[in-house]
């Protein structure tokens, strides 16, 4: 039982990082149809920007927080401007092959600039602020402050996400050109610029998601594969566009997979989520949460 | 029929080419055919069915690692790996083809690019079976016998590499047949408007599950033949790059179009070699011809210029 409820905290701790990489990525399906598979190298952007930040720049831990974000903010708006904005008039299918293909050109930038060798994030526990305060065991479970950082980190950033989605004019538009692009035209949203920031939005989310892992797990040019497979896994399963669902779902997921690993075997780990989604795809086509809306 | 005629030659050319050209000028030559047959398959349910699929490299690896294992374990010769890896990968192609009946665009690709990566795991971590990451030793090809008397070994370069030429041969005039008969048009009609296919009584089911068979299986022959062809399979040798460099060389020359294809696989085969010390860009260019070729040309150089002839 106690290593029950360590194997959930586990979970949750991967399962944030994949809500934050999803909720990105369904947003930028959902307000702007673009099915992005370049999401999981924004992920990687992120981790090398980390570790640029913390080791090359010395940076304490919420500026590098802040550099990465920024950084990964920048990449989204130069993805929008190749993926997206030539792209607005054609059929959906297209920014498959340009996105798929802007991920494999920056898997392999990545792979000649920072060569194929892992690379960890030091994150130093003992200098984060009010984080190095907390204590590390709660009764049988153990939790590493680096480790702490992210679900909190998700918590925060989700929240604020939400918040600005619900109550601000840029958060109403952005809902606007879910709903009904034309129409939300029509009525005098600026589509250019909901675009540009649906792809920083989505970009900076993934990019902290990974500089906060390299702290615990590796970075390295290929990473993002995986993750955008485990991403678009959330984002089925939460329904396309669905934020709420995106984030009950990459819960889900982590902790899924934390259980798989520990009671089935730790080389299924990785194949159960695609078991699962290909599984949701043909029964509920619209994914656990999603409303069933026609798709023509 | 001109389509033949053009052909002839180049083929006549192919099968000359050894008498005058090295070993490595060899090698270089079937690395191109395989890629043509990949890459015709790739066309044949993406080009002319309409659905999309990143999963080239996972059936590529099925075929070479069915002559892999039937070489192993029952010690049989190529021509027994021939059909069995077209039939192996072509019965996975059966099972990714069944998704592909309920959905569509973004969500098969999604589908396709997990399946690429399940068998990429599969492979890379069932180490008694296939060897896990080192991979497995490939016997050679064995020999050309009719009726017990050994007509040629298939040992030397030179005479695998006719054999190739003349599997790809094959291969090719089965696709053109195909794209030809009156299933190919069926594929056109599910790609261009799938309800409208199904309204005028077209089995969309059937063709949609072919159009994947077929692809699966030439992409399983291409497999067969790059195992026995470097003597030995790892997993990386079959990853979703392999499915990406496939996807680039179909969409440069114009998904759709027959010739266009096989033109663009010979142009992005043939790039790496004269890279040189650039070789490691190989991918990276691949991933930016996909973006810069899906902005400016979508529907590659042949499709390209058809269409300004048309005008």
């Amino acid at each position: 039982m106690d290593l029950f409820l360590q194997y959930l905290v586990n979970g949750a701790v991967t399962g944030s990082t994949y809500v934050l990489v999803a909720v990105g990525l369904t947003l930028i399906f959902g307000i702007l149809g673009v099915v992005n598979f370049a999401h999981g190298e924004f992920y990687m952007i992120g981790g090398y920007a980390g570790i640029f930040a913390v080791t090359a720049m010395n940076l304490p831990l919420l500026p590098a927080i802040v550099f990465v974000l920024a950084v990964a903010a920048c990449v989204g708006l130069a993805a929008e401007a190749i993926l997206h904005r030539p792209m607005k008039d054609r059929d959906a299918t297209s920014s498959i092959v340009s996105s798929f293909g802007l991920a494999v050109a920056l898997q392999n930038a990545a792979l000649i600039v920072m060569g194929p060798q892992p690379q960890r994030l030091n994150l130093d526990a003992s200098k984060m602020p009010l984080l190095s305060e907390l204590p590390t065991e709660f009764g049988p479970v153990f939790l590493p402050h680096q480790r702490m950082l992210i679900p909190l980190t998700m918590v925060a950033l989700i929240g604020a996400l939400y918040a600005v989605l619900r109550y601000t004019w840029t958060g109403r538009s952005l809902r606007a050109m879910a709903q009904h692009s034309t129409v939300a035209r029509l009525c005098g949203v600026r589509v250019d610029r909901v675009a540009m920031v649906t792809f920083a939005t989505g970009a900076a989310l993934a990019g902290i998601a990974g500089m906060l892992m390299s702290s615990v797990f590796l970075v390295y040019p290929i990473v993002g594969n995986m993750i955008a497979l485990k991403a678009f896994t959330v984002v089925i399963l939460g329904g396309m566009g669905n934020v709420i669902g995106a984030a009950v779902a990459g819960l889900l997921l982590g902790v899924i997979e934390s259980l798989t690993s520990a009671y089935v075997s730790n080389s299924t780990r990785d194949i159960v989520g695609f078991v699962i989604v290909i599984g949701v795809l043909l029964f509920l086509p619209n994914g656990l949460f999603g409303k069933s809306v026609g798709r023509s | 029929m001109k389509m033949s005629i053009c052909a002839l030659p180049v083929i006549a050319g192919l099968a000359i080419a050894p008498l005058g050209l090295g070993g490595y000028e060899l090698s270089v030559l079937m690395t191109i055919l395989f890629y043509v047959i990949l890459t015709l398959g790739l066309d044949l349910v993406t080009g002319y069915c309409g659905q999309f699929s990143f999963a080239t490299g996972a059936f590529y690896g099925i075929g070479a690692y069915t002559a892999a294992i039937m070489s192993r374990d029952l010690g049989t010769s190529i021509w027994w790996h021939l059909p069995a890896g077209a039939l192996v990968a072509g019965s996975f192609g059966l099972l990714l083809g069944i998704p592909a009946l309920r959905l569509t665009g973004h969500f098969l690709a999604i589908v396709t690019i997990a399946f690429q990566t399940i068998m990429y795991l599969a492979i890379s971590q069932w180490t008694s079976f296939t060897g896990g990451q080192v991979g497995l030793h490939v016997e050679s090809a064995g020999k050309l016998a009719v009726f017990g008397t050994t007509l040629f070994e298939l040992g030397s370069l030179r005479s695998y590499y006719w054999l190739t030429l003349g599997v790809t041969t094959v291969c090719v005039l089965a696709a053109w047949r195909l794209v030809n008969s009156r299933l190919g048009k069926e594929w056109v009609a599910i790609r261009d408007d799938e309800t409208l296919a199904s309204a005028i009584g077209l089995n969309t089911t059937r063709g949609k599950l072919t159009a994947f068979v077929a692809y699966a299986a030439l992409a399983g022959i291409a497999g067969v033949l790059t195992a026995h062809s470097l003597r030995g399979v790892t997993p990386d040798d079959f990853t979703i790059w392999i499915s990406a460099t496939v996807v680039a060389m179909m969409m440069l020359g114009g998904r759709g179009t027959f010739i266009g294809p096989i033109i663009g696989a010979v142009v992005l085969a043939i790039v790496p070699e004269f890279l040189g010390r650039y070789a490691e860009y190989k991918m990276l260019i691949y991933g930016t011809i996909l973006v810069i070729g899906m902005t400016l040309v979508p529907e590659g150089v042949i499709g390209r210029l058809r269409r300004s002839a048309s005008r």
